[in-house]
């Protein structure tokens, strides 16, 4: 199934759309409108226009043709819309209502009715039961929430179960300064389903990584596969440690809850897992910035001994491996700063100064250490080594990721320097550290897999129980 | 009366209508699969038992092997099985004694003879193959006992998998010291557990009738890993031929 019209389209029609502000049709118009291409509303009992454009009565009244069309009608109407909309030939259709599948048998015949009249125009339908999808980087904001056009852009994609969840993270990364290439609510996943949604932002230019949230599903093998074939790193966020089987006649069974053979599962197809949405948007960022990470050793460079603490700590709790820093480091450090605190791993400089930056890049460059996180209180005498840290990444072929904290207002500008530098900023230690944490796990399983798991891989293929 | 000759264990049950295996059967098909299990026989009698008993070489357990029996310890007041049985005229006393409480019970048994393996020399594993229908075929290790059905100490793979990635699920687990020679023992053979791992799983990926594979325990020691029990569940078979 081609997803391109339903994810990148040059026209959109509002079916159902309104002038009353208080319906969906409005708020999804009114989104709508933000983007490039044109945004018609269609309705056939409404007159006039609006937010300047003319209502037209059905689909197949537009003249030109239509990619997607968002359907902010009641449920029961949808099958008659959609027919209309594959007679348009349109490709693409988010399904805002629910009581479909997730409402009873009466709502899952009525899902499947859709679904065949969506095969037979082979049109792509997002969801029903979602909330939509946005890709800020096109101003194309197909969702009916107020506010998404304030998510900014970035080269993380969000693919939600849930389209709740799927707007928690939008907002989430507003609120942090991250950006999104896509937040995408799947919904019912009536014929889109996390392996369409996954192989299609593989391929979306924007997008440098992929943040999963998955409550279950029924072909979990399938979603698996497709997690292992696309290049795109994923990081996944497994809700729910539902009880196991109650089928189970073995000891087997009743110790194979579905939650195990999730985590399980997910590290063994080369996806590091999560257990909040912060941490998996916190992990998106790190992945994006460096998918290609040869392995999992972690460099830490502190100006706070406390703060250094607390992130080494947490990144061997997580698994991560914080190597002996090499004697040609060592003694570079001993250069810049004589008498250092403590010139191990961690580097704990002991306070803020104008060498900071000499000194990460010191770590970064130490062939040892495949990623660096580093922690320093913001200071306004000093700010952030930003023009150390710009260009570093790619000099030293290592990841930095940046850990800091101070009043807002005024680190602001520093820390969208940093991050307009290609450098990941966090807020909290913990946050800091487990991000790198994923980081490290992602090259570790990507590296096993490499070394063993090709034969496994393919023989999975066949293996596929379903 | 032995145990590996002829027919497939999983059509024999097939046509008797059963979707379980004895453990017999479950233990030849595990053969078949490359695992190594203890020497058993089954027999008819309690003469049959003891002729297979000196086949098989003292001690023996002897154990009651009846499809309509899964938890063989719990049936018949304790006389479903009976370790360490050092003479013929003790294994023949074991024999009557499920016969006896068969007959009682209205069931029809055979008495399974196996091989007696000294435990205190290893560690037992439980190792499973399961098929899920979301996840199609998958395993399981952990280590027996208290570990993996108390502390859920237990790891898990899709099948199917090679050699090292059934070892990194065993050398997952917490309890995963205890197989590196704890107690001054020799360190247990990991290779060949997860051998036994690999094969369960592509016991299960290979048969598509089997719903469930319990080899348990296992027992590890420095020179292998040998199947002392097992169970092979099966579908219903409605639908599919094998």
């Amino acid at each position: 199934m081609n997803l391109q019209r339903l994810f990148d389209p040059d026209t959109i029609a509002v079916v159902g759309a309104s002038t009353d502000e208080d319906k969906i049709g409005y708020e999804a118009m009114a989104n709508a409108v933000g983007f490039d291409g044109t945004a018609y509303p269609v309705n056939p009992s409404a007159e006039g226009s609006v937010l300047g454009e003319a209502f037209v009565e059905s689909v197949g009244d537009i003249d030109e043709r239509v990619d997607l069309a968002l359907l902010c009608v009641p449920g029961p109407v949808v099958p008659e819309v959609l027919e209309e909309c594959g007679e348009a030939d349109i490709g693409g259709a988010v399904i805002y209502a629910g009581g479909f599948a997730e409402a009873g048998d009466d709502g899952r015949e009525l899902q499947a009715a859709v679904v065949d009249i969506a095969d037979a125009h082979d049109v792509a339908l997002l969801g029903p039961n979602t909330s939509g999808f946005v890709v800020p980087g096109e101003g194309l904001l197909c969702s009916f929430a107020g506010g998404v056009e304030r998510v900014p852009a970035g080269d993380v994609a969000a693919i939600a179960q849930s389209g709740g969840i799927a707007h928690d993270l939008a907002f989430r990364a507003t609120r942090e300064g991250y950006g999104l290439s896509a937040m995408v609510g799947l919904g019912n996943r009536a014929n889109v389903g996390f392996e369409e949604a996954i192989a299609y932002f593989d391929g979306h230019d924007d997008t440098d990584a992929i943040a999963l949230h998955v409550e279950g599903t029924d072909d979990a093998r399938s979603l698996l596969e497709t997690c292992r074939a696309v290049e795109t790193p994923v990081v996944a966020y497994k809700v729910g440690q539902s009880d196991v089987g109650e089928f189970a006649e073995s000891h087997t069974g009743a110790l194979t809850g579905d939650h195990d053979l999730y985590l399980a599962g997910f590290e063994q197809y080369g996806v590091p897992t999560v257990d909040s949405t912060a941490a998996l948007l916190d992990a998106g960022v790190a992945l994006a910035t460096e998918p290609e990470l040869t392995g999992g050793d972690v460099g830490v460079v502190t100006a706070q001994a406390g703060p250094g603490i607390v992130i080494a700590d947490r990144l061997q709790r997580a698994g991560a491996t914080l190597p002996e820093l090499g004697p040609e480091t060592r003694e570079r450090i001993d250069g810049i700063l004589p008498g250092i605190t403590f010139s191990g791993n961690p580097v704990d400089t002991g306070r803020p100064m104008p060498e900071f930056g000499d000194v990460v890049e010191a770590v970064a460059t130490d062939d040892a250490v495949d990623v660096v996180v580093v922690y320093e209180l913001f200071e306004e005498a000093l700010g952030f080594p930003v023009e150390a840290l710009d260009g570093l990444h790619e000099t030293a072929d290592t990841p930095v990721l940046f850990v800091s904290e101070g009043p807002p207002d005024s680190m602001a500008a520093e820390v969208a320097a940093l991050r307009e530098a290609g450098v990941p900023v966090y807020f909290q230690p913990e946050r800091g550290a487990e991000a790198a944490a994923t980081l490290a796990r992602y090259a570790e399983i990507r590296k096993s897999e490499d070394e063993d798991g090709v034969a496994a891989g393919s023989a999975a293929d066949t293996g596929g129980g379903r | 009366m032995t145990d590996d000759t002829g027919s497939d264990p999983i059509a024999t049950a097939r046509e008797e209508g059963r979707t379980t295996l004895t453990e017999a059967e479950s233990k030849s098909l595990l053969r078949e699969a490359g695992v190594e299990t203890t020497a058993f026989a089954v027999a008819a009698d309690a003469d049959g038992a003891a002729a297979a008993a000196e086949t098989v070489g003292f001690p023996v357990v002897l154990k009651v092997s009846s499809p309509a029996v899964t938890h063989k310890s719990e049936w018949g007041g304790g006389a479903g099985v009976a370790v360490g049985l050092e003479t013929a005229e003790a294994v023949r006393g074991a024999a009557e004694r499920v016969l006896t409480e068969a007959e009682a019970a209205g069931v029809e048994a055979d008495l399974l003879v196996e091989e007696l393996r000294d435990t205190d020399g290893g560690t037992e594993v439980i190792v499973g193959g399961l098929r899920d229908p979301s996840f199609g075929p998958v395993v399981l290790a952990g280590l027996g006992g208290v570990f993996a059905e108390v502390f859920e100490d237990t790891g898990h793979r899709l099948a199917p998998v090679d050699r090292a990635e059934a070892r990194a699920a065993i050398e997952e687990l917490q309890a995963a010291e205890l197989l590196g020679g704890y107690r001054g023992g020799d360190a247990a053979d990991v290779d060949a557990l997860a051998d036994v791992v690999a094969a369960v799983g592509d016991l299960v990926v290979a048969r598509e009738a089997v719903v469930e594979v319990d080899v348990n325990p296992v027992l590890v020691t420095g020179e292998g890993a040998v199947a002392l029990d097992a169970l092979v569940v099966l579908d219903d078979g409605e639908g599919r031929d094998e």
